[in-house]
């Protein structure tokens, strides 16, 4: 997973960037990673768990927003993830000190796989 | 493998699901969809509805900057809530509308009954407005296609 240009906004992303555990020792994704950089932009990195053991599904930039049009502060981002097989969209805004993950995954292999969805739940461990 | 990849495998690894993928039941999406809040928010309702395998929405919105009527659109992904299955009690579907100032990425997925819907707004141009995140409940007025 490369790192393309990071999406440049005016939000404040504060409240999302920290290192993120799921709540879930079974869950789908381990752990997420949301980065601050210069410009206000931030990158999210995800280890994926598809066998039992965390895989770094790598370092994408992510969009980020608020809840309000009037607020400058960002809530929630959404960030898309190639993992070949597979296209895995995350969806997250921080509610309640929770990092709340809408995942939807789109196979795109020719098995018999359903696209799915989930969604999981995150607490922040290091900011 | 344990239990727990056990689970895990059942989530994201089926290499024994050959294709074809199964049917996504659109129909249990269909109806007719009135927010939960008495206040305005974003979307005032929604109408699911579908032809065959397609499904299709058309949101209104409750108070500007949200469109009035925000058009009929095809849903893009339809998602089941599980990796074997067709079923859409748990599932989800995008779409995605285009306006004039900016573009709105719409998530909407069925929750004990409800459909909750997200919505990624993102404008073309910096100006007064944020970017943002919208998340809010409906309940079904009218089931199926007879809204």
């Amino acid at each position: 997973m490369t790192v393309t240009a990071p999406v440049v906004t005016g939000l404040d992303p504060g409240v999302l960037v920290g290192d993120w555990r799921n709540t879930n020792a079974e869950g789908s994704i381990a752990r997420i990673v949301c980065t601050l950089h210069d410009g206000g932009s931030i990158d999210v990195r995800a280890y994926g768990r598809y066998d039992g053991t965390p895989a770094d599904w790598g370092s994408v930039p992510a969009s980020v927003y608020a809840f309000t049009f009037e607020e400058r502060a960002a809530g929630a981002f959404s960030a898309r993830f190639e993992l070949g097989e597979a296209r895995v969209d995350l969806q997250a805004n921080v509610k309640l000190g929770v990092l709340v993950v809408v995942e939807l995954i789109t196979f795109l292999d020719g098995s018999g796989r359903s696209h799915f969805f989930d969604r999981e739940f995150f607490h922040q461990v290091k900011r | 493998m344990t239990a727990s990849t056990a689970r895990l495998a059942e989530r994201w690894e089926r290499p024994d699901l050959k294709p074809p993928r199964p049917r996504i039941a659109v129909e249990t999406l269909a109806g007719s969809w009135k927010k939960t809040n008495d206040k305005q928010q974003w979307i005032d309702s929604v109408i699911v509805d579908t032809e065959g395998d397609a499904l299709y929405v058309t949101i209104f919105g409750s108070a500007p900057p949200s469109p009035p009527s925000w058009g009929r659109k095809r849903a893009e992904v339809l998602y089941s809530g599980g990796i074997g299955t067709g079923d859409t009690r748990a599932g989800a579907f995008t779409a995605h509308y285009r306006f004039d100032d900016f573009d709105v990425e719409v998530q909407a997925n069925l929750n004990l009954g409800l459909l909750v819907v997200a919505t990624f707004v993102t404008f073309r141009n910096a100006g007064p407005l944020s970017d943002r995140f919208t998340r809010e409940f409906f309940y079904r007025a009218i089931e199926g296609n007879q809204s």
